[in-house]
């Protein structure tokens, strides 16, 4: 195994607990009148962005001579998922919300690390690009 | 010259009739600038231990060993081992590699354990002299086993030492680098005035020593 | 002797070996990183909790769900409204030894403009209040006059905004400090906004009367006076007037310090435990290792590194290993801890303030330290075995 794949299988694992997570255990809390609140369109937003990074992701592992570039788009991919839930799109006002308390900070710390992780990918695959 | 004075090593059994064996009895000897001494011997019959206590490695039961005027055994660790480092190179039997340093940083170590930098022309030399010189980067992880015994042998020139103790080094060798380690090691006394001994059941061996000596059970005698 | 990079070259060109030791000591570091700041944030929550209350007693109506529900209000923030009449107040001021006596009055709003939850609204009366009135003036120097409100911090209305209660539009003009209690999610008024918004309820069909015509109130907080028994104040206040419950706040948190020292007293087993087994493990494996390296050391040694300095390069190795895991586990359980404050108060439902900066730079180092040492003392074992046998036996053994 090369080293510079193992950003690449950071980052697929990470983003599939985003993916699926946004829409179960980290997900959004429905409105007791069934109504849906920001929160469950930052999760719908959440499960379309990770299941972007696991297929980049993916991508990088099987093609070997994309995989500098790929974890270029990663960055902007991640970062786009990092601003999701409160910055681009509005979360429930309340801080006792379980999306402020939960799927917030989890989803900060998740596309947080797959930031990092693409940043080291494209530096390691960098060199091998020459 | 490096002495030995009434050399013993008993250890002691657990069962058996008797509590004690001699690995080494009473051996005296004298090793001398510029002579390559040959110990031979079955295995078994303390070749290795004597080996071990001359170099400040295997503290005898009874007797001394005498570098000039120093009484190894008399001195602290540190003092020991720093005239290990500094005054005797040992080759010991089987891989004695570094593993997480290269070929070259193994053969730079003992001068950097002194505090030097490592000279790497003189490294280089020895390396080459020794047929290894292109595998400098390589870790010992990826080198044969004759590989290895040259590169300890590379190490244990490379610090410079007054005395070489070499514990079958050509054991791994094929005939050609048997020579060519041989008289090196016999050039290393006549021309750089090293005081050597090899342990050895090599009989290619023989022209190259100025004396032989052989252990029988732990005792030693001359052949003439 | 200039071995000094031979430690880090070791662990470098070994990662394998050296990500599982630093893996280890990151787990440890991280358990006692992350069970100490939940411990330190709830006593810190505890003690922001009893200064809030700052009262000896507090008389509420005898209902035998008032008393229930103040404390949730309190502990989790939950909404509650029971009264009584405002006579008690004076009633309460007439008994021997009441040093002050100050009342709350408290209703729950119906919705608050934003995510359909309840919110608990308390009116103090600032003349005589000394319990959330010291807690109001850090952020806001003035009383608080018609129709104004301070909010809990985590009320989402802000500094300027208006905040409509039943139909009634009040303006928010402090927002208080954290305290990390059911506190945090209340809003407070003075007694006449309360009365106005107390009508505004009734017209909303909220009954809260007790006999038409007099004020309500729902709890009063009693100071004792100095060399007054509270004991025997607090029975008197049972025995005299009618229809309320005196408690004293201490035996009303008896249960939550309880509890709270039954998490403290758990977590510190879960970080012995912890700690227990990383060492075992700690030793185990600086035991194989140096066991596996046994030749190694002993080549070492025949090079002319002394017993000490060989000792010396192991416990640099564990050093480094114990500073990279101490290091990367307080940084992990950060990440676990701080962002998710509000989720763990909810879930425990107890008070929980994250300690200040200090005291968390302190666990912090103390960690990294106490880590440390483990790595140290598992080096320093496994070196003194190591030093006993003769480096001359394990270059004998085969290769």
């Amino acid at each position: 195994m090369k080293k510079n794949t193992i950003p690449a299988l950071i980052i697929l694992l990470l983003s599939l607990i985003a993916a699926l997570g946004s829409q179960t255990f980290l997900g959004a809390c429905v409105h007791e009148d069934g109504s849906f609140g920001a929160c469950h369109w930052a999760c719908r937003a959440i499960l379309g962005e990770g299941a972007l990074l696991a297929v980049l992701a993916l991508m990088a592992l099987a093609v070997k001579r994309a995989r500098f570039g790929l974890y270029l788009a990663m960055i902007p991919a991640s970062l786009l998922g990092l601003l999701t839930p409160g910055v681009l799109i509005g979360l429930c006002k309340m801080p006792t919300m379980r999306c402020r308390m939960l799927t917030q900070p989890a989803m900060t710390i998740l596309f947080g690390v797959m930031l990092v992780a693409a940043l080291i990918g494209a530096l390691l695959s960098r060199r091998g690009e020459k | 010259m490096l002495r030995a004075e009434n050399l013993s090593m008993r250890y002691f059994r657990k069962t058996g009739q008797a509590n004690h064996f001699y690995a080494v009895k009473d051996v005296s000897l004298a090793l001398r600038p510029g002579e390559v001494a040959l110990l031979t011997g079955r295995s078994g019959s303390g070749k290795t231990t004597l080996l071990h206590m001359l170099s400040g490695l295997l503290k005898p039961t009874e007797g001394r060993v005498m570098l000039e005027d120093t009484d190894l055994y008399a001195l602290p660790d540190a003092d020991l081992s720093r005239l290990r480092n500094m005054r005797l190179g040992v080759i010991p039997q089987g891989r004695s590699a570094v593993d997480t340093l290269t070929v070259l940083e193994n053969v730079l170590l003992p001068r950097q354990l002194r505090g030097e930098k490592g000279d790497v022309d003189e490294a280089f030399r020895w390396l080459a002299a020794l047929g290894i010189a292109d595998l400098v980067n390589a870790r010992p992880a990826e080198l044969s086993g004759g590989e290895l015994r040259r590169m300890a042998i590379a190490r244990a020139l490379a610090g410079d030492p007054e005395v070489i103790l070499a514990d079958e080094p050509t054991g791994d060798l094929d005939d050609e680098n048997t020579a060519a380690v041989l008289s090196l090691l016999r050039r290393s006394a006549t021309e750089d005035g090293k005081t050597v001994l090899l342990v050895t059941h090599d009989s290619e061996a023989l022209p190259y020593g100025s004396r032989v000596y052989r252990m029988e059970s732990g005792a030693l005698s001359e052949q003439a | 002797m200039g071995t000094a990079n031979l430690p880090l070259k070791n662990l470098l060109r070994r990662p394998g070996r050296t990500a599982a030791l630093v893996l280890l000591t990151a787990l440890l570091a991280a358990s006692v990183f992350g069970g100490s700041v939940v411990v330190g944030s709830l006593r810190r929550g505890l003690e922001s909790l009893e200064a809030r209350l700052g009262a000896d007693i507090i008389v509420m109506p005898a209902e035998a769900e008032s008393k229930v529900s103040f404390k949730n209000m309190l502990l989790q923030g939950t909404t509650g409204a029971f009264y009584m009449d405002a006579s008690v107040l004076d009633a309460v001021r007439g008994a021997q030894g009441v040093e002050l006596a100050a009342p709350q009055t408290f209703l729950a709003s119906l919705k608050a403009d934003c995510c359909a939850i309840k919110v608990q609204i308390i009116g103090i009366d600032p003349d005589a209040d000394f319990t959330v009135k010291p807690w109001i003036d850090e952020r806001y120097a003035r009383d608080l006059g018609d129709m104004e409100v301070a909010v809990g911090c985590k009320v989402t209305a802000g500094v300027g905004e208006t905040l409509k209660i039943y139909e009634q539009y009040t303006h928010v003009v402090a927002k208080l400090a954290e305290t990390g209690t059911g506190l945090d999610t209340a809003v407070y008024c003075n007694m006449d906004t309360m009365q106005k918004l107390l009508a505004a309820a009734e017209e909303k069909g909220v009954s809260h009367r007790i006999s038409s015509g007099s004020d309500v109130i729902s709890a009063v907080y009693v100071k004792v006076r100095d060399g007054f028994d509270v004991g025997q104040v607090n029975n008197w206040l049972n025995g005299h007037i009618r229809k309320v419950t005196a408690v004293r706040a201490r035996s009303m948190f008896t249960d939550v310090s309880d509890s709270l020292s039954g998490i403290a007293r758990a977590a510190r087993a879960l970080i012995g435990a912890v700690w227990a087994l990383a060492l075992a493990i700690l030793l185990v494996a600086f035991a194989m290792m140096i066991h596996e390296r046994r030749r190694e050391f002993a080549v070492l040694r025949l090079l002319g590194v002394s017993r000490r300095g060989l000792r010396g390069e192991i416990l640099a190795e564990t050093a480094l290993c114990g500073l990279a895991g101490a290091l990367i586990g307080v940084g992990v359980a950060a990440l676990g801890v701080f962002p998710f404050t509000t989720l763990i108060e909810t879930k425990l439902g107890l008070p929980y303030l994250t300690p200040n900066a200090g005291t968390l730079l302190r666990l912090a180092v103390g960690t990294v330290i106490s880590t440390l040492l483990i790595g140290l003392l598992a080096g320093a074992w496994a070196a003194a075995r190591l030093s006993r046998t003769d480096p001359g036996t394990t270059l004998r053994e085969g290769a």
